[in-house]
């Protein structure tokens, strides 16, 4: 293997894709398999479509259970068949259409089910995925799950439990530039608006305690999450889980090229230079300052994307309560100690809501 | 470089720590640095310190659901800090204890209802793990069976698979198993212990002993099928790579494999445990199975020969065979297939009757 983006998606992420449920010897399987980085959207999305097959088969044969295991995991895979795959957007495309596919017929028999939600949004519509606590009682307190450059609302049902498990409801949300909302919106760094718009929507929902709404968000929805808090009142609660200060603004030339061009795709920017220009937009500079709700900065000191002096900086010019956990030996995303903090972050979450889980 | 046991042990079963729940991380990180068997169980014990500690200050903290899980994970430790490890018996016997007792706090936190069942055997005792699902009166019940050197508390997770789909689960170690391991040797005639465990489990109220199942996984493999050959109260049996004659492939085996067969059989050396194992055998048995029985494996099995599983399911009369391409021993490194499988499968029998 020499082929330099392959090593990077597979060095980078290989604990956040097990982090999010796929199969550990599935993931040796397929990239021990793989030569070259254009080989990447295919192995994967025949991977999945192996579970996408299972899935069928147990909705034909009434294995509900199974089958909404199997369908959203097969949308777990067709997702990272297409999460930075940029040279093929045809290719690209068609999985990420299957994981949409997947996991839409997935939702009704995932325990709890999930539903899905239009968000209207400039002219144009965002999708999410509401899913309530098994336990409780409606009006519910509800977290905000927002993806970060290349995640999506497909890799969240681990991340979901996790909350749903402590009697918070949850709304994964592909925001501009993410997932099923890429093709209509660009990434943008003002997510007061999409985010807003998406509590606008939670709050005129009759499941959702529209006085305990809370946001999380992991690597560029680390910073997402904190950016909606510090213009929108309506957040009680707010996670940033690996997310830039200003993103790139000292790494820029070495982050990942698979990273930077879906910057540069994702943001409809013409060149790597107007990539980073646009990056550097993504900034909490005077904005930190206004976040008065209650703020979790959860980071890992060998992040090799975002770096960690980012989580302190945030921590440091917040302006209402903060706690910042910071691991040594955690890396982007914390993926490779999820126990550290994934627990800790739904609890915190969850007392800060007074959610009865 | 890792002594040959370590290699054994990591290369045999690393996809079955994950799959019973061990972070992937902590896999590494535990037997990175490991080069001596000797060093193993303390490197888990450890470990296992570790997330019982984290399970503490949680618990403290009123995070139920985080300690919880946390002694799950410290349970998994402890257990695997002694699995196939018998080079010091009183370190075994106080892994097994520390191993116990956490998964015993983490049901306190995660389940409450689940239950420890202790039934009178044979002048000592067998002892099991009674779980129920949510929401019901009198679900069928599902036998668990571990295998040569799994236990009840490797289970926690296999359990959910079953309760998530409405059984209820009595994760049950017999002689040679666990806790029960130490006073009772393994046999080869396991539907004594099962008897014992169904007569003592007929009492109760709370789970339909008329809608019974049995599920074995490695050695459970061949215990569930002999089990259920002479106990008809058994109705559907799932065996996932079992033994059909273990005795003649015995020294094939990993040596760290061969020695806890010696040690959980109690036997005086490895002559004396082959011998054992030449009696862990289906021939004439499987064709009594008339129970209707799925029997799975991994065509990449190298402790079990998926072919021997086979013969299984040739001689018994109402057998459905499963066999995995692409899996291992127990199908560990695919648990998507063979877990959904055996529950639904298991399930649809049950409830039919």
């Amino acid at each position: 293997m020499s082929d330099e983006r392959l090593e990077q998606a597979i060095t980078h992420w290989g604990d956040r894709f097990t982090g999010a449920g796929v199969e550990p010897a599935d993931f040796g399987e397929v990239t021990s398999s793989l030569d070259k980085w254009a080989q990447w959207c295919e192995a994967w999305s025949e991977m999945a479509g192996g579970h996408e097959k299972l899935g069928r088969q147990a909705l034909a044969d009434g294995r509900l259970r199974s089958a909404g295991e199997h369908l959203a995991q097969a949308a777990t895979y067709y997702h990272f068949a297409q999460f930075v795959f940029l040279d093929d957007l045809a290719q690209a495309e068609a999985a990420q259409q299957r994981a949409t596919r997947c996991l839409d017929d997935a939702l009704a028999h995932l325990v709890p089910p999930g539903r899905k939600e239009t968000v209207g949004f400039e002219g144009s519509a965002m999708t999410g995925i509401l899913r309530l606590p098994v336990q409780g009682a409606a009006p519910f307190p509800t977290v905000l799950l927002i993806p970060g450059l290349d995640s999506t609302k497909a890799e969240f049902r681990r991340v979901e439990q996790s909350f749903l498990d402590r009697g918070v409801a949850t709304f994964s949300l592909d925001g501009p530039g993410q997932g099923e909302s890429r093709a209509a919106l660009p990434m943008r760094a003002d997510w007061e608006a999409p985010g807003g718009a998406a509590l606008d929507h939670l709050a005129q929902l009759p499941e959702v305690d529209a006085d305990r709404l809370g946001a999380w968000g992991v690597s560029l929805g680390g910073y997402y999450a904190p950016r909606l808090a510090s213009t929108d009142a309506r957040v009680k609660a707010c996670i940033a889980l690996a997310g830039p200060y200003t993103f790139g603004e000292k790494n820029w030339h070495e982050l990942p090229a698979l990273t930077r061009e879906a910057v540069r795709q994702f943001s409809r920017s013409a060149s790597d230079d107007e990539a980073q220009r646009f990056a550097l937009t993504l900034s909490l500079e005077g904005r930190a300052e206004k976040i008065t709700c209650p703020l979790l900065v959860v980071f890992g000191k060998k992040d090799r994307l975002i770096p960690w002096r980012d989580a302190r900086r945030l921590a440091e010019e917040t302006s209402g309560p903060v706690e910042l956990l910071l691991f040594d030996d955690g890396n982007h995303g914390c993926t490779n100690i999820l126990y550290r903090h994934g627990p800790y972050a739904a609890d915190w979450m969850a007392a800060q809501l007074g959610a009865a889980g | 470089m890792p002594d040959a046991s370590i290699e054994a042990a990591t290369s045999h079963w690393a996809p079955r720590f994950v799959t019973q729940g061990v972070d992937p991380n902590d896999f590494r990180r535990v037997t990175a640095g490991l080069e001596r068997w000797e060093d193993w169980l303390d490197a888990w014990s450890g470990h296992g310190d570790f997330h019982d500690s984290l399970a503490g200050e949680a618990a403290a903290a009123g995070r139920d659901r985080t300690a919880g899980e946390a002694y799950v994970r410290a349970a998994l430790s402890h257990h695997f800090a002694k699995f196939v490890w018998v080079l010091d018996m009183d370190k075994h016997r106080q892994a097994t204890r520390r191993s116990v007792e956490s998964l015993r706090s983490a049901h306190r936190f995660l389940d409450p209802t689940a239950e420890r069942v202790e039934i009178p055997f044979e002048g000592a005792g067998l002892v099991g793990n009674l779980r129920r699902p949510g929401g019901q009166d009198h679900p069928p019940l599902v036998l668990l069976l571990p295998g040569l050197d799994s236990t009840k508390e490797e289970f926690f997770h296999w359990e959910q698979v079953f309760l998530d789909r409405g059984l209820a689960t009595f994760s049950l170690d017999g002689p040679g198993q666990g806790e029960t391991g130490y006073a009772l040797p393994l046999r080869h005639d396991y539907e004594v212990p099962v008897r014992a465990a169904i007569d003592h489990l007929s009492a109760r109220a709370d789970v339909d002993l008329e809608r019974l199942g049995v599920v074995g996984v490695s050695l459970g493999g061949y215990y569930a099928p002999r089990a259920a050959a002479f106990e008809p109260r058994i109705r559907a049996v799932v065996a996932v790579s079992g033994a059909y004659d273990m005795g003649p492939r015995f020294d094939d085996r990993p040596l760290i494999s061969r020695q806890a067969f010696q040690q959980y059989s109690h036997s005086a050396d490895l002559d004396e445990a082959r011998e054992k194992a030449m009696r862990i055998c289906l021939k004439g048995v499987a064709e009594l199975v008339e129970q209707p029985m799925l029997v799975v494996t991994g065509k990449l099995d190298r402790l079990v020969p998926w072919e021997e599983t086979r013969r299984i399911a040739e001689d018994a009369p109402r057998a459905e065979f499963v066999a995995y391409d692409e899996g291992n021993h127990v199908c560990n490194n695919l648990p998507y297939l063979y877990r959904p499988l055996a529950a639904d499968w298991i399930g649809e029998q049950l409830r039919s009757l």
